[in-house]
């Protein structure tokens, strides 16, 4: 089963042709798929594949703050919304660390 | 890893359609003594239109999906124009009245609270939303 992360994120346009009107897809997306497939797909692949997917999701919201701030026509929710989600998907990175920690320490302290 | 906050795409799309929403009235209220547009008539009161954009691509009949909002278009108000008597203004017809935008400024400032109590109920979502998971990461803390 392999997760792949599609980075599909556009910068939001919600000012299509006519004033006001939103567009479909306002928000980025950062979507992942999961496809069943027949090889084995190791631990250590899936958890690069999400290390890879926070940075794109920090890289994203570090581009919808710039886009903010040279001025362009970018509500402002989009840019705090996208800063919470990197910073949560940060945490969550965060806690799988102590978590692998704990279950390495785990494994030296068995005495052979 | 779709979204990390939950449900925080629907409070996204209705913050931006109560922006959009706000924004009309702020131009109603700025044009409401206006004369004489671009098309040489009185401005037009405008007013929004929200729908909701379902998700997903099952639509099954008798179940609800979760449902976007979006602004589906922004309309005029039918209502006719303010006559006043106002022989000396520029822009009175022959008998003397002027026809002023059908701007109610008490209609105005009712829908300005109501946009603003709206995009703060969605702002209280989302921060909820937030708080919960991040209590969901603190499973692991001791």
């Amino acid at each position: 089963m392999t997760v792949e992360p599609t980075n599909s994120f556009k910068l939001v346009n919600p000012y299509q042709e006519s004033y006001g009107v939103n567009a479909t897809n306002t928000q980025p997306t950062i979507t992942a798929k999961l496809t069943p497939s027949s090889q084995n797909v190791s631990f250590n692949n899936m958890l690069s594949q999400f290390i890879g997917e926070v940075n794109a999701q920090q890289v994203r919201a570090q581009q919808i703050v710039q886009a903010v701030l040279t001025g362009e026509n970018i509500p402002l929710h989009h840019a705090v919304i996208a800063v919470e989600e990197a910073s949560i998907a940060f945490q969550l990175m965060v806690e799988i660390r102590n978590k692998l920690l704990d279950s390495y320490h785990e494994l030296m302290r068995l005495q052979i | 890893m779709l979204e990390f906050i939950p449900g925080v795409r629907f409070s996204a799309s209705a913050l931006e359609a109560e922006r959009v929403r706000m924004e009309v009235i702020s131009q109603n209220i700025a044009n409401a003594y206006t004369t004489r547009g671009p098309d040489g008539q009185p401005y037009k009161r405008q007013l929004v239109v929200f729908e909701s954009v379902l998700q997903g691509k099952l639509r099954r009949i008798n179940e609800s999906q979760p449902a976007e909002v979006r602004v589906a278009r922004i309309a005029t108000d039918p209502r006719p124009f303010r006559y006043v008597y106002q022989p000396g203004h520029p822009d009175a017809d022959p008998a003397g009245f002027v026809s002023y935008p059908n701007v109610n400024l008490y209609e105005e400032m009712a829908d300005l609270i109501a946009a603003s109590r709206a995009f703060e109920a969605n702002l209280a979502v989302i921060k909820v939303a937030k708080n919960m998971a991040l209590q969901t990461l603190s499973i692991n803390r001791r």
